[in-house]
């Protein structure tokens, strides 16, 4: 019996280890997603497009263009990361503060020598699509493959235009590099500065003829890829053109990593002014409200608009929210947080000069502030809230202090020394002159940052329909507009107008000034439409790099102050008037000429000596 | 107890042998280098304001590639560093308005190492006069360039008003400096004899101060860099 037992024991285990032996170890690790499972679905790819998008070098709201101090998001360190991962809310460190759009919470040109972008990582990820995408062709059709194919190459050349507008030629890497491979691989060479940019024109034209004419929003479609070409193109004519004049010498620009024979210039010209013809009759400039003013605010703020071309957009449910209502306008119109950075005068008179003196010099008066914008141009009252303007049913009461009594001319007051000046200010809201604020609400005080310091707030992209109590940090939700049809209008004109096509450039400039409410003009000289893009796309972060394409920076930041126009209530007469003044930070601006490329970072340097020679001056 | 001892005592040893097994033996930062910035025109010492004028120094015996360093001048046109590596360096002055110099000097730097360098400048500024009525200061100079060919053009010129003899660009009163600038924006060959003799005037000094000025004209180079006269010492009743 115990016999027995021993056997049906002995068989159990028999059968038992050899029901569960054999079975095979040659699986995949079940822990890892494989190629396959990415790319033989549409999920998949849009996951992993998705995470591309995120990384695209859009400067937008977020945007950091000294680096930024965001760091250690979820364990990971990032020092200086620009383009920021970790939300930051202090969304008033923008390009236009070291320009002289605006002024503020730079202490002076403190962007130029950039903060080490290199997204070669992101490129890589690209460069892995396009090598996988192919396999799959089965599973995804060979249309839809095309049609990823030509996105795939619209994100590689827009991350390298993010790398060549801020360093000139860098390795143009268009294959997975494979970690093992020797060292002499990996260590690839810096290409010209001119081959980076026909990279990018080829790059955007396959784009342009692989990609569907529609698309999702914040996806990018056939357009997206032809109006960015028009952009990328018209840098890259510039830079031939005025780099050839302006430049600093070095190694870097002999051997071609750094600037582009002026011979060149007409083609590119011609490469931007046919990209933006190609958008012609597919997009068009907002014009649904016949109140001009209300129109381009809602510009900026409406879905749907068919001059979007490529946005970005957010939410507060992921977490990507960005705080541009709450740090553009006062606390005082907000639920906390605070401003500071402000629109300067010097911007404001780019499109008119404001009608604050009368012909014997002395100030003209007015009855109350807001009657100073009486006639202006509606584009301009869409972009800057003047003194006197309201939003959320307050107003910007904005005031630099009180004259108990005025005499003399405007010129002969700003020239006086502060303490020989009869004005009363105050650092305090709430301090009172016979009763009377002596500074606004809303400014202007020299104690902290958060008031005015220019007499202006920044109007464009602000909520206005947000109720008070809901402006507040990481609760703005209105879409980036990256690429918009005006941007491309003015793309066309500006190199028509350097290939001396007028003609075309006046019709142009012209579809927008009568969008803006402004009058029309009757000659486009490069002068008009330079300025006029300056206007149209105030904030947008477009004029730092304009400014460097036109090799014009160092003559207009050359020490440069800017000027804010001050408020004043005289007393005696019940009056306002109006003082141009320079803004009260006195914040000096200099752009070096060296800036004019920023260095390769160090560390990219310390690992690849090809990279070397390092831009002229560094 | 015990066990308790031997721990701490086994814990000790530890530490103790990993500690100190190797030591730095790379030099200190011992060596330094010095030297003057010698105008070729007058052979004095160049007229600089702080940090106009830089010595950049390679390391080519650390790396093929190195980081530059760069020793600032100082206001009487020498410069020094005490504290270099020794080592075999390239070394070449830049950014002062001078004709740029091309072939970079190779040596090797130890304690008390020196080199003068030889640096023409784009213009001199050449007799300097100052007359001072009530509170206002005249200022009148000539400008000559010893190399006319190629010369960058002159932006401007203005004076440099500071209450210390460290005077020149970034160390001067702005409303008696930088606001008292006159624009030229022309190529040297193109100014008339009358353009090259410059008077500017500076009002509202202060009464009772001590003030030090100088002269500088600004050229269109790589570094916007500015020639320097003299100092002048000015005392305002």
């Amino acid at each position: 019996m115990k016999s027995i037992h021993k056997i049906i024991i002995a068989i159990s285990i028999c059968v038992g280890a050899s029901i569960t032996s054999c079975q095979k170890l040659n699986i995949a690790p079940t822990n890892i997603i494989t190629p396959d499972i990415i790319f033989s679905s549409e999920a998949g790819v849009n996951a992993y497009l998705a995470n591309i998008y995120r990384a695209l070098p859009i400067e937008d709201f977020k945007y950091r263009p000294d680096g930024g101090d965001d760091i250690n998001i979820n364990g990971v360190n990032y020092s200086h990361p620009g383009f920021n991962p970790g939300n930051p809310w202090m969304n008033f460190y923008c390009s236009g503060a070291v320009t002289g759009e605006m002024v503020g919470p730079f202490g002076g040109m403190d962007i130029g020598g950039g903060f080490g972008f290199w997204p070669y990582g992101s490129i890589r990820d690209v460069n892995y699509l396009i090598e996988q995408l192919p396999n799959h062709k089965a599973q995804l059709t060979e249309a839809r493959v095309n049609a990823l194919l030509g996105e795939a190459h619209f994100l590689r050349a827009y991350f390298y235009f993010g790398l060549v507008k801020r360093y000139g030629g860098v390795p143009i890497i268009t294959k997975v590099q494979d970690p093992a491979a020797p060292l002499s691989e990996l260590q690839v060479h810096r290409d010209k500065e001119q081959a980076t940019w026909d990279f990018i024109g080829a790059e955007l034209d396959l784009g342009y003829q692989m990609m569907p004419e529609t698309s999702i929003p914040g996806k990018a479609n056939r357009y997206v890829a032809a109006a960015l070409k028009s952009r990328a193109m018209l840098y890259a004519g510039c830079i031939a053109k005025y780099g050839s004049v302006n430049f600093v010498d070095g190694e870097a620009r002999s051997a071609g990593y750094v600037g582009i024979g002026a011979d060149k210039a007409n083609g590119y010209f011609t490469a931007a002014f046919d990209a933006a013809k190609l958008l012609e009759g597919h997009y068009s400039l907002y014009n649904a409200n016949a109140d001009k003013v209300q129109n381009y605010v809602d510009l900026f703020l409406k879905s749907g608009s068919p001059e979007n071309i490529f946005i970005k957009q957010y939410s507060i449910n992921s977490g990507t929210a960005h705080s541009w209502d709450d740090t553009f306008s006062p606390r005082y119109m907000t639920a906390n947080a605070l401003s500071r950075s402000y629109p300067t005068l010097d911007l404001v008179q780019r499109f008119t000069t404001l009608q604050i003196t009368n012909v014997d010099g002395t100030p003209k008066r007015f009855d109350n502030l807001v009657d100073l914008t009486a006639g202006l141009e509606p584009r301009l009252l869409a972009t800057v809230y003047f003194p006197g303007s309201t939003l959320r049913g307050l107003m910007f009461d904005t005031q630099r202090g009180i004259y108990p009594s005025f005499s003399g001319t405007a010129a002969a007051e700003v020239a006086k020394q502060p303490s020989q000046r009869s004005y009363i200010i105050s650092g305090d809201v709430n301090t009172l002159y016979q009763g009377k604020r002596v500074i606004g609400f809303t400014g202007i005080s020299t104690s902290g940052d958060e008031l005015t310091r220019t007499g202006f707030y920044v109007r464009k992209y602000i909520d206005y329909n947000k109720p008070k109590s809901t402006v507040d940090l990481y609760k703005s939700e209105q879409p980036w507009i990256d690429l918009r049809y005006a941007e491309v209008l003015l793309n066309r004109a500006e190199a028509a107008a350097e290939l001396g096509n007028t003609g075309d450039a006046l019709t142009c400039i012209n579809q927008i000034r009568s969008r803006a409410g402004a009058t029309s003009v009757n000659n486009a000289t490069i002068d008009v439409v330079r300025n006029e893009r300056c206007m149209e796309l105030a904030f947008e972060n477009h004029y730092y790099w304009d400014l460097k394409r036109w090799r014009i920076a160092d003559v207009v930041l050359d020490n440069a102050r800017f000027k804010g126009l001050m408020p004043y209530y005289v007393f005696n007469e019940n009056k306002y008037i109006f003082l141009n003044e320079t803004e009260t930070f006195g914040r000096n601006y200099n752009f070096e000429k060296k800036y004019y490329y920023e260095p390769i970072p160090g560390g990219e340097l310390g690992k690849n000596p090809n990279l070397y020679p390092n831009n002229p001056n560094y | 107890m015990k066990k308790l001892m031997s721990r701490v005592l086994l814990g000790v040893c530890m530490l103790a042998s990993a500690a100190c097994t190797k030591i730095d033996n790379y030099g200190g930062p011992n060596a330094s280098f010095q030297g003057r910035l010698i105008d070729a025109t007058t052979h004095a010492n160049f007229e600089t304001s702080q940090n106009s004028i830089q010595v950049q120094l390679e390391q080519i015996s650390w790396s093929a590639t190195p980081t530059p360093q760069f020793i600032p001048s100082k206001s009487d046109g020498t410069f020094e560093d005490t504290k270099l590596f020794k080592g075999t360096y390239r070394i070449i002055p830049k950014g002062g308005a001078f004709w740029p110099v091309y072939d970079s000097v190779k040596m090797e730097i130890t304690q008390g190492s020196s080199h003068d360098f030889e640096l023409t400048p784009y213009v001199v500024i050449k007799n300097l006069t100052h007359e001072l009525v009530g509170t206002t200061l005249t200022l009148k100079y000539d400008i000559d360039a010893p190399v006319v060919a190629g010369l960058p053009t002159i932006i401007d010129t203005q004076p440099y008003v500071n209450t210390t003899k460290l005077v020149g660009a970034g160390a001067s009163i702005r409303d008696y400096s930088e606001t008292r600038a006159v624009a030229i924006n022309k190529e040297f060959i193109d100014l008339t004899p009358g353009e090259k003799s410059i008077t500017l005037t500076i009002p509202n000094l202060i009464s009772g101060r001590k003030f030090f000025a100088r002269v500088g004209v600004r050229l269109n180079d790589s570094f916007k860099s500015s020639n320097f006269s003299e100092v002048i010492e000015i005392d305002v009743p």
